[in-house]
């Protein structure tokens, strides 16, 4: 039985990776096709590429499905669950899912960055010219409202002829900003996070099973991770630069109002919506930016601490958490189980039912720790129907 | 006595019974079995009735007990509902709920059975095994008889026998539990062993499940382990709300109540203890030992050491047993709203946080009982072995050590399934609740030292 299943897996892994490696195929000649400058000359809209990268990668998500519906299909074990496993949408949902709480602040947070950095600067003005954040806010906005170091780390050539003030203020702000906010950038700042977020939660509405990775898995993403890395900080002294692949360009300057050709990386965006919509925060496991101010999480005020003793290593953690952190369960010595992939989402927090095991602290101060009763709130929704069903009967039982 | 019960000469029986009076030597052993089997669970039934300080809204738990075990009757549910019978911690009952079936746990405390079964089955075995293959053969207690399934997870060497006696019986499916759980595909097997066992389950009812069916149930056991946690904060009041050998009876009710009868009750139960809180009507005195009991599991009507350390002074503040806490403090996280995604999230909860002993490292079951120490002020821990019970005696070695560094004294007791080691029980818990009443006295001068 345990080969069906490997069966199983061995064909819809490898139906995803061809689809996007057709995707990657096509990207690489994508400079003979004619639609590659599409979009920087005066023809039609900014955000006309955005739309064609959105309609692509629906065609692309309705096609994985389809074809991992038929491979299901066809299966002993699990064809039985085609319909349940592989339908838009079943009706019903897990009512005692708790609705509001510390996620709904990270939604909020994320909508004002992702609005902020977009269109700061039409509300504010163009304010903080110097100081450089590591954030997306991507400089081929013409105009932004704070400057951003990811620009000058994909291109370290031009820091030769830059005076030494502003190689200090680079490395100053982006140092400032690793230890003050760290990966929590990524969690709650990040517009590209965002736009991740919102395929997974469409896909969470829709009801359509997702890929799990596993560690194995993980640990293949870590070469790629390495790989991207090396990239971003070495294609500008070879001569081109990492903006001509980041999918996040197509985002930001396109939504702002600013004519940016698709590049190669309108189709890697392809390949990220079309992954974020199966692996939550897809891009962000191997997302170098946010890998890089990772690397420097020792230093980080954010944290996630953990009291070793509450665990029942439960591996709800674990399962919730985007970027597949194993040690955030397994860890029984330290305190503090802060890794360089860690985003800071707190969705482990807020999947942990046990009382204080988990907690995101701020420079020492614990804001946001794990309760069984928040975690369980969802349910007083049912409490409070019965305890009105039991009067009703009371009182039935009292007129008789 | 030939009590090896065969089927066959029993439906010839039954058959001749027809015609001759009901005299034969069968019938006769069979309803000696029934009149002491029932004299005993009303025995102890009675003792945890009269233990005082049981609350009100307990009762509909005892009745439930009584009427299992007393008046042998069925599980109390609709007429057409099949029940499917379950062993150990590690079935899911959201997908037995799921199809319409009543789960119902057939792990079995009975003196009288276990006395069958020692015949059957091998010296050296448990005596849990020994009373269910006692009830299977006697064929009197109708939750064994009227199984249209029966789901026995592979754990210990023990019930992975017992599926293959079970088999010769009763339509039986066993279930692979995976050994570890260090690795992921561990817990990956576990769901992939979840979707062979609902077709099984389908079978039983000719329901099938569905998206709705399943969301559904796992919010009603969800209700369940949110009552069963607002239970555990009165738990861990100081003095205490509650006795735990009550405790432990409701937790034995949950075997054979329908989860939202039981919950319902439970939370009747809750709003008695808030009251109790408010009122400050305790059922301890602020001296009484804590004591806490973990090891084997504790089954009605073996409920001799709970009653045990009750009744010589101490107070009973927590378990950690798969009849008791266990069973229901884990709750199932969805984080993924799809179908797999809800078969994953109960593969998760039914084994990664499983303490039970079967699995090859389970460090984390010390550190569980750590952290209730803390949680409940325990001063003692009670080890309960059952003879034959291997993992559990395996395990005690680094409990002891590690409960040596807190300071917290554990006391391993081994015991079978008759009241004759009754009295040597009854010692050596007195002389440990004792020792924890001598060692408070010792050092309940020096904080006042301390404090001055």
């Amino acid at each position: 039985m345990k080969k069906i299943y490997l069966k199983l897996r061995k064909t819809v892994t490898p139906t995803v990776i061809v689809i996007c490696g057709v995707l990657i195929l096509l990207s690489l000649f994508a400079a003979n096709l004619f639609f590659f400058e599409f979009g920087s000359d005066d023809s039609g809209y900014a955000i006309t590429p955005v739309l064609i990268i959105l309609l692509l990668s629906i065609i692309g998500i309705v096609l994985c499905l389809w074809l991992r519906r038929r491979i299901v299909r066809n299966d002993p074990v699990m064809g039985r669950f085609v319909g349940e496993r592989m339908s838009l949408g079943p009706v019903g949902t897990n009512k005692s899912q708790r609705k509001f709480g510390f996620m709904t602040i990270r939604w909020l947070i994320m909508l004002i960055s992702f609005f902020g950095l977009i269109y700061g600067v039409k509300w504010l003005g163009q304010g903080f010219g110097n100081i450089e954040i590591p954030i997306f806010a991507c400089p081929i906005n013409q105009d932004q409202l704070i400057d951003s170091s990811c620009y000058t780390l994909s291109h370290l050539n031009s820091l030769v002829g830059m005076s030494w003030s502003e190689i200090g203020i680079f490395f100053g702000s982006l140092l400032l900003s690793i230890v003050v906010l760290g990966r929590f950038i990524c969690g709650f700042l990040c517009p590209m996070g965002l736009l991740q977020d919102l395929t997974h939660e469409t896909r969470q509405g829709l009801k359509i099973e997702g890929l799990s990775l596993n560690e194995k898995l993980y640990q293949r993403l870590k070469p790629i991770k390495w790989m991207m890395l090396l990239l971003f900080l070495g294609l500008g002294f070879v001569g081109g630069n990492f903006c001509n692949i980041c999918p996040a360009i197509t985002v930001s300057p396109a939504l702002a109002g600013f004519k940016v050709s698709l590049f190669l990386s309108g189709f890697f965006m392809i390949v990220v919506i079309i992954g974020s919509f199966f692996k939550r925060r897809f891009f962000c496991n191997i997302c170098p930016l946010g890998y890089l101010i990772g690397l420097g999480h020792r230093i980080s005020l954010f944290r996630i601490k953990k009291d070793c003793q509450a665990c029942t290593e439960c591996g709800a953690c674990y399962e919730a958490c985007p970027m597949g952190i194993k040690t955030i369960y397994t860890e029984r010595e330290k305190s503090d189980v802060t890794t360089a992939d860690c985003i800071m989402c707190g969705e482990c927090i807020d999947k942990c039912p046990e009382n204080k095991a988990l907690a995101m602290s701020f420079g020492g101060v614990k804001f946001y720790s794990a309760s069984r009763k928040t975690f369980m709130s969802g349910h007083k929704k049912t409490e409070r129907k019965l305890k009105r069903f039991i009067r009703k009967r009371d009182k039935n039982e009292s007129d008789l | 006595m030939s009590l090896i019960y065969n089927k066959k000469t029993n439906q010839e029986n039954n058959h001749e019974s027809n015609t001759k009076p009901p005299t034969t030597m069968e019938e006769r052993q069979r309803q000696r079995f029934v009149d002491k089997a029932t004299k005993v669970s009303a025995k102890y039934l009675r003792r945890l009735e009269e233990l005082n300080g049981a609350p009100e809204t307990m009762q509909p738990f005892f009745k439930v007990l009584k009427d299992i075990y007393v008046d042998m009757k069925n599980v109390e549910k609709p007429a057409d509902t099949k029940i499917v019978g379950t062993y150990c911690v590690m079935v899911p009952d959201e997908l037995i709920y799921a199809v319409g079936a009543q789960p119902v746990k057939l792990c079995s405390g009975s003196y009288t059975a276990f006395a069958i079964g020692d015949d059957l089955v091998p010296r050296d075995a448990c005596p849990l095994i020994k009373a269910v293959m006692g009830f299977q053969a006697m064929e009197v207690m109708p939750i064994y008889d009227d199984c249209a399934l029966m789901v026995v997870p592979i754990t210990c060497d023990c019930k992975k026998k017992m599926v293959g006696m079970l088999k010769e019986r009763v339509p039986t499916y066993s279930l692979h539990v995976p050994t570890a759980k260090s690795d992921d595909t561990d817990m990956e097997q576990y769901v992939q062993e979840l979707y062979q066992l609902i077709p099984e389950l389908e079978k039983v009812t000719g329901q099938t499940i569905s998206y709705q069916s399943l969301a559904k149930s796992i919010d009603q056991m969800g209700f369940a382990q949110y009552q069963m946690s607002k239970f555990n904060t009165y738990k861990k009041h100081v003095p205490a709300l509650i006795k735990g050998t009550h405790a432990m009876a409701l937790m034995n009710a949950f075997s054979y109540m329908p989860v939202e009868q039981w919950s319902q009750q439970l939370h009747l139960l809750n709003q008695e203890l808030a009251r109790r809180k408010k009122d400050k009507h305790y059922v301890s005195k602020d001296k009484q030992p804590r004591i806490m009991v973990t090891g084997s599991p504790i089954i009605f009507p073996n409920i001799k050491i709970p009653l045990l350390i009750e009744e010589t002074g101490g107070i009973l503040v927590g378990d950690e047993t798969c009849m008791g806490e266990r069973s229901l403090y884990d709750p199932t996280v969805v984080v993924d709203q799809s179908f797999d995604g809800l078969m994953r999230s109960l593969a998760n909860r039914y084994t990664r946080p499983c303490t039970c002993p079967t699995f090859v490292d389970n460090s984390q079951r010390i550190y569980r009982i750590k952290q209730m120490i803390a949680d409940h002020q325990v001063q003692g821990v009670v080890y309960h072995v059952l003879r034959g019970c291997l993992v559990y005696d395996f395990e005690y070695q680094t409990l002891e050590d590690e409960l040596g560094k807190l300071g917290v004294p554990v006391i391993r007791v081994e015991s079978d399934y008759n009241e004759e080691d009754i009295e040597q029980l009854r010692i050596r818990i007195e002389a440990f609740i004792e020792l924890i009443k001598l060692k408070d006295l010792a050092l309940r001068p020096k904080k006042p030292e301390i404090a001055g």
